[in-house]
């Protein structure tokens, strides 16, 4: 038996979600940057078009902002080594120079607008506060390669 | 002189407890002031943080981990922000753990007027807990400031045991605080 006759259509969507997008997308914060981006800034719902045309608009948004509060989750609960790993991992993928997007990510702090609306604010402060200091983390790194300095004082940052 | 040592180190905290509930309730004012939360959104808030708060949330933030890590990195402006950054979270938590716990007696006594089998014992305890975990919140407000978040490990465990006492006590008055669908709840 499928596991939407089972669940419904809302977990389908979801299953469809994770199997077909999510799961080509590497690491949490690229996805949670991704979920981010299907929902309208103005209303604050979610809209996939291939999503809602296979299991209707409701169950679509529905699993995309169950998909959305999830990924976040996942991220607000890592060890602040593990979100410097995230978003360098997410660094590494993204077109743009390392320098260049700490410095836009420092200066603009775009992953604001990707936290989901659902959170209460201590998560939040919390997730806003890790990115923070892990792009402070990233830039000393950035710093100590650009002065050359020893790989002794970058080893305890990169032994994870 | 056991006995004198005692007493001080009680008046000390009491006296902590106090500076740190006046602390809450500045903040409380300054918060109706701006705060821009309607009714629902507090409900929502309020459900999803009592279903998400036990262990992992409170564990996160006062995690000495994030600390070891962040002093192994030799950076002492690195660190200094990230006890900055700390301590704002901590006392955020602390006084959401308080308004939100608040929110909920305040519902128990609305509907408490309405009870006619209210047993005195159950009232007594979820009293003493609610005094309990204000004066904790109030007295943690106090040494996050001076001692920082990651001094507190133990305080902060304990003020979420309270808080989940308390909902457990109270499954009504939670469900209805949060009367949003399952699905929406991240705990789901």
């Amino acid at each position: 038996m499928a596991d939407g006759a089972l669940f419904g259509p809302v977990q389908s969507a979801r299953d469809d979600l994770e199997r077909r997008t999510l799961s080509t997308i590497h690491g949490d914060l690229a996805r949670l940057i991704y979920l981010a981006s299907t929902r309208d800034y103005n209303s604050g719902a979610y809209h996939h078009e291939g999503l809602a045309a296979r299991f209707g608009l409701d169950q679509a948004r529905e699993a995309l902002q169950t998909a959305h509060c999830n990924v976040f989750r996942r991220l607000v609960s890592l060890s602040l080594q593990g979100l410097v790993g995230e978003l360098e991992a997410y660094v590494n993928t993204s077109r743009e120079t390392p320098a260049g997007l700490i410095h836009a990510w420092r200066e603009l702090e775009p992953y604001r607008v990707a936290v989901p609306m659902e959170m209460d604010s201590t998560t939040v402060q919390l997730f806003l506060s890790n990115i923070k200091l892990a792009l402070e983390v990233l830039e000393l790194r950035q710093q100590q390669r650009r002065e050359g300095q020893p790989a002794s004082s970058l080893q305890p940052l990169l032994g994870q | 002189m056991g006995g004198a040592g005692m007493s001080a180190f009680l008046g000390v905290m009491a006296v902590l407890a106090l500076g740190g509930l006046v602390l809450l309730g500045r903040s409380r004012r300054e918060d109706r002031q701006t705060r821009l939360s309607y009714d629902r959104d507090r409900r929502i808030h309020c459900a999803v943080a009592a279903a998400f708060r036990p262990g992992e949330l409170t564990a996160r933030i006062f995690s000495r981990e994030d600390r070891d890590y962040i002093r192994r990195t030799g950076s002492s402006a690195l660190e200094i922000l990230y006890l900055r950054e700390r301590r704002k979270v901590a006392s955020h938590w602390v006084r959401q753990v308080s308004e939100e716990v608040g929110w909920i007696m305040r519902e128990h006594r609305l509907r408490s007027r309405q009870s006619a089998n209210l047993s005195v014992i159950a009232e007594s305890k979820l009293f003493f807990y609610y005094a309990e975990l204000k004066l904790l919140c109030g007295l943690m407000l106090v040494l996050v400031r001076i001692f920082g978040p990651h001094a507190l490990v133990d305080l902060a465990a304990r003020a979420g045991e309270l808080y989940q006492r308390i909902g457990r006590s109270l499954p009504d008055v939670l469900a209805a605080l949060g009367s949003i669908e399952p699905s929406r709840n991240p705990a789901a």
